[in-house]
C-alpha cells in the first residue's frame, strides 16, 4: 500500500460563521476571507506538503471552488510549487474536474508541463467533481458524464499524439490543431486516476485500466472495488491492489490519545465540508435517475453522507472520532494501532494499494500536522508498502 | 387520451383531449401534469394536444437532441404530421420559450400564440437576472416565488410511485440539458420576435416572482400584434393555479381570432 498525503488547504477561520449561515460553499461571500491570512495559511500548508518528500510520502492535491473548505483553486498551480520543492515524491493530481473545464487541451498541456517539470513524477486524476462544483463552474449537469468522457478521450489523445496536429470535432469540444508542447516524459501517458462512489464508476475505470479512488466510507468503497475487479476479470486481466485507492483521515501520535486528538481535529473537516445550501447538493442530472428516486422517496434531509459497517447512517456533522472509525472515515491511534487498522481494512476491501492520507483539516496546528506526517511517514508508511493483497481476495479471484 | 406519436424517430408521449380548434399546449419545466384540472378546463371547447417534451414523461430524449431549437423544429414537424390548421399555440414558462422559437420560424399552421409567463429572452444587463435561478433557490423559497399560494405547488414525493419519481428525475435533467446555460434563454431570440406575425397574448400571473411584469412587457413590445395581460391570484404557472380563469382567457382569445 502506497501512501499519498493530501490537504485541502482549508480556510478554517471562516467556518464558524459559515456553519451558522448553513453554507460554506458557493453562496458564502468572500468578504469572510482575509487574504493576508489566506496567504500565510497557503504557505504553511505548502510547507506541510514539502515535508512529505523528506519522510518518504507521495503527495496528492485536489481543488474546489467558492468555498471556505478548500483554498486550492487549481491543482496545476499547487503542484507546480510542490514539484519544485520535492525530489522523490510522486505527485497526484486528483484531480482536474474535466467535465467543468471549458478547455481540455489546456488540461493536457498543464499535465504534460508538470510531468516535465517534476521529472516524470506526475499521476493524473481526471475527475467528475463534486455536485457543488457545478454552480461555480456553471457547468451543465445535464449529460455531464458524456462531456466528461469526451474531455477524457481528448486529453488522452492530446498527451499521447506525437505526430500532430490533429483536429477534434466532437459534441462538446472542437479544435483545429491540437499539438501540445512540451509532451509528457512518461510514455505513453502518466498514470490516470478516476474517482467515484458507485459500481458504475468501478466498471468504467476497469474498462480503461485506470486507478479508481473513493473516500470516507468503506461501505461504499467495497462494492466499487469489487465491481472493478469483476469487470477486469471479464476483460481478461487481474486488477491488483494498485488499481484501488481510498481516502481517509489519519491521526497518529506517540500515544493513542495523541493520535485520536489529531484525528478529531482533522475530522472537523468532514463535519464541515458537506455543509452547503440545499439547491447545490444535487443539481439536476448530476446523480443517476435511480439515485434521485431514492432521494425523493427518502424525503428532505433524510440522506447522510456515510454509513457504518452495518449500514447505519451517521450524521457527519456531529460524529465522534469513534463513529468515524466505525465508518472507516478515520484511522487513528499509535503507529501500531493505525497499521493494524489499515491491515484489517485492506483485508476487508480485498486489497487497496493506495492510501490517500488526509492529514490536515484546517484546525490541526502546524506543529501537529508536521508530527502527524513525520510519524506516519517513518513508522507506518514503510510497513504499508509491504502490505499485499489479502489472501482471501486472491483465493476469491 | 394518452398515446404516443413518433416524429423524426422520436417517440413522444402525448395527451389529447376534447373537440374543436386544435390547441398545441407546451408545458413548463414543472412538467405536463395531465391529471390536473387545467386540461379538463382547456379541453371543454377545444382539442388540446399536449406532448411531454423529450426527456419528460414517457418521451424519449435521443442524444442528438439538446437545444430549444431542436424542440422548435420537432414540434413544427409534429404540427405538420398532425396536419394542424388554424391551431393555437399555447406555452407556459419553458414551454413558452419553445412556442416563441417555433413562431419566429413558421406560423403557417397557427392562428394565434398564447404565451403565459414565457422564459427565453434576455432583457436586462449582464448583472441583471431576468429569471430567478430556479436551480439555485431552496425549494421553500422557490414555491413562495412561483405560486400565489405556495401550498398549491407543494408536492410530497415520498408518497409517489417510483415510476413517476423516475420521470420527474429525467425531466429535471432534460430541463438542465435545454436551459442550463445560457440560463433559460436564447441571447438572440429577442431580436427575432418581430417575425411573429399572428395575434399574440402575453399573460402573466400577478404574483409571479420568477419573472417581473417588465420582463413580460418587454416581450409584448417586440411583437407587433401582442397584448399584455395579467391574471389575478396566479403565480408563474397560471394554468395550474387558476385553471378555470386561464382556460376562459384562452377561450376569449380564440373566439376573437
Amino acid at each position: 500500500m502506497r501512501t499519498w498525503y493530501f490537504s485541502e488547504m482549508a480556510y478554517h477561520p471562516a467556518w464558524e460563521k459559515g456553519l451558522a449561515r448553513g453554507s460554506l460553499r458557493v453562496n458564502y461571500p468572500n468578504e469572510n476571507v482575509d487574504p493576508v491570512d489566506a496567504g500565510q495559511l497557503l504557505n504553511r500548508y505548502l510547507d506541510e506538503f514539502a515535508l512529505c518528500d523528506e519522510v518518504g510520502l507521495n503527495i496528492m492535491v485536489n481543488e474546489h471552488h467558492s468555498t471556505a473548505t478548500c483554498m486550492t483553486v487549481s491543482v496545476p498551480m499547487a503542484l507546480a510549487v510542490i514539484a519544485r520543492e520535492t525530489k522523490k515524491a510522486r505527485l497526484l493530481s486528483l484531480g482536474n474536474p474535466i467535465a467543468n473545464r471549458p478547455d481540455p487541451v489546456r488540461v493536457a498541456e498543464e499535465m504534460a508541463w508538470l510531468d516535465c517539470l517534476s521529472g516524470g513524477r506526475l499521476e493524473m486524476g481526471l475527475v467528475k467533481g463534486a455536485p457543488y462544483e457545478i454552480h461555480p463552474a456553471n457547468s451543465n449537469p445535464g449529460r455531464l458524464m458524456r462531456r466528461y468522457w469526451e474531455a477524457h478521450d481528448l486529453i488522452v489523445k492530446a498527451l499521447s499524439t506525437h505526430d500532430g496536429p490533429f483536429s477534434w470535432e466532437g459534441e462538446f469540444f472542437q479544435y483545429r490543431a491540437v499539438n501540445i508542447w512540451p509532451r509528457p516524459i512518461q510514455q505513453p501517458l502518466p498514470p490516470i486516476w478516476m474517482t467515484g462512489m458507485s459500481v458504475d464508476t468501478g466498471i468504467a475505470a476497469a474498462e480503461r485500466g485506470h486507478v479508481v479512488g473513493t473516500l470516507l466510507s468503506g461501505g461504499l468503497a467495497k462494492p466499487m472495488f469489487d465491481a472493478y475487479r469483476k469487470r477486469a476479470r471479464e476483460l481478461g486481466w487481474e486488477a491488483g491492489p494498485d488499481r484501488m485507492a481510498y481516502a481517509a483521515i489519519i491521526g497518529v501520535g506517540h500515544t493513542r490519545e495523541e493520535g485520536l486528538r489529531r484525528a478529531h481535529e482533522i475530522a472537523d473537516y468532514v463535519r464541515t465540508a458537506p455543509v452547503v445550501s440545499e439547491p447545490f447538493v444535487n443539481p439536476p442530472g448530476y446523480n443517476s435517475v435511480g439515485a434521485n428516486v431514492a432521494m425523493m422517496k427518502a424525503g428532505p434531509r433524510a440522506h447522510r453522507l456515510v454509513t457504518d459497517r452495518n449500514g447505519i447512517p451517521i450524521d457527519h456533522r456531529t460524529a465522534t472520532v469513534q463513529q468515524f472509525m466505525d465508518t472507516e472515515t478515520v484511522f487513528a491511534g499509535t503507529p501500531d494501532d493505525v497499521y493494524e487498522q489499515l491491515t484489517a481494512f485492506n483485508t476487508r476491501m480485498g486489497g487497496v494499494g493506495n492510501l490517500l492520507f488526509f492529514g490536515q483539516g484546517g484546525h490541526l496546528s502546524h506543529q501537529d500536522a508536521k508530527e502527524n506526517i513525520s510519524l506516519f511517514g517513518k513508522e507506518v508508511a514503510p510497513r504499508l508498502l509491504e502490505l499485499a493483497a489479502p489472501e482471501a481476495a486472491i483465493v476469491a479471484a | 387520451m394518452r398515446g404516443s406519436v413518433t416524429v423524426r424517430g422520436i417517440g413522444l408521449d402525448i395527451v389529447e383531449k376534447g373537440q374543436g380548434r386544435p390547441v398545441l399546449f407546451l408545458h413548463p419545466g414543472e412538467g405536463l401534469q395531465p391529471d390536473h384540472p387545467w386540461l379538463e378546463h382547456l379541453a371543454r371547447r377545444h382539442r388540446v394536444i399536449a406532448p411531454f417534451h423529450p426527456g419528460f414523461g414517457g418521451s424519449s430524449l435521443p442524444d442528438w437532441i439538446g437545444s430549444v431549437d431542436d424542440l422548435a423544429y420537432l414540434y413544427l414537424d409534429l404540427a405538420a404530421q398532425m396536419q394542424l390548421k388554424h391551431a393555437v399555440l399555447v406555452g407556459n414558462s419553458f414551454g413558452g420559450w419553445i412556442a416563441a422559437e417555433m413562431a419566429i420560424r413558421n406560423t403557417q399552421r397557427f392562428a394565434g400564440l398564447f404565451l403565459a409567463s414565457p422564459l427565453g429572452i434576455k432583457v436586462g444587463g449582464v448583472l441583471d437576472r431576468d429569471i430567478v435561478d430556479m436551480h439555485a433557490t431552496p425549494r421553500a423559497e422557490l414555491l413562495r416565488l412561483a405560486w400565489a399560494d405556495p401550498a398549491k405547488g407543494d408536492t410530497d414525493y415520498t408518497q409517489m410511485p417510483e415510476t413517476e419519481l423516475a420521470a420527474i428525475a429525467r425531466g429535471r435533467e432534460a430541463l438542465a440539458v435545454f436551459g442550463w446555460k445560457p440560463y433559460m434563454h436564447n441571447p438572440r431570440l429577442k431580436r427575432w420576435l418581430h417575425r411573429i406575425d399572428i395575434p399574440t397574448v402575453l399573460l402573466r400571473g400577478t404574483q409571479d416572482g420568477i419573472i417581473s411584469r417588465s420582463y413580460v412587457e418587454a416581450w409584448a413590445s417586440e411583437i407587433d400584434r401582442a397584448e399584455f395581460e395579467q391574471l389575478a391570484d396566479a403565480g408563474h404557472y397560471p394554468h395550474l393555479e387558476q385553471p378555470a380563469a386561464f382556460a376562459a382567457r384562452v377561450e376569449d382569445f380564440i373566439d376573437k381570432l
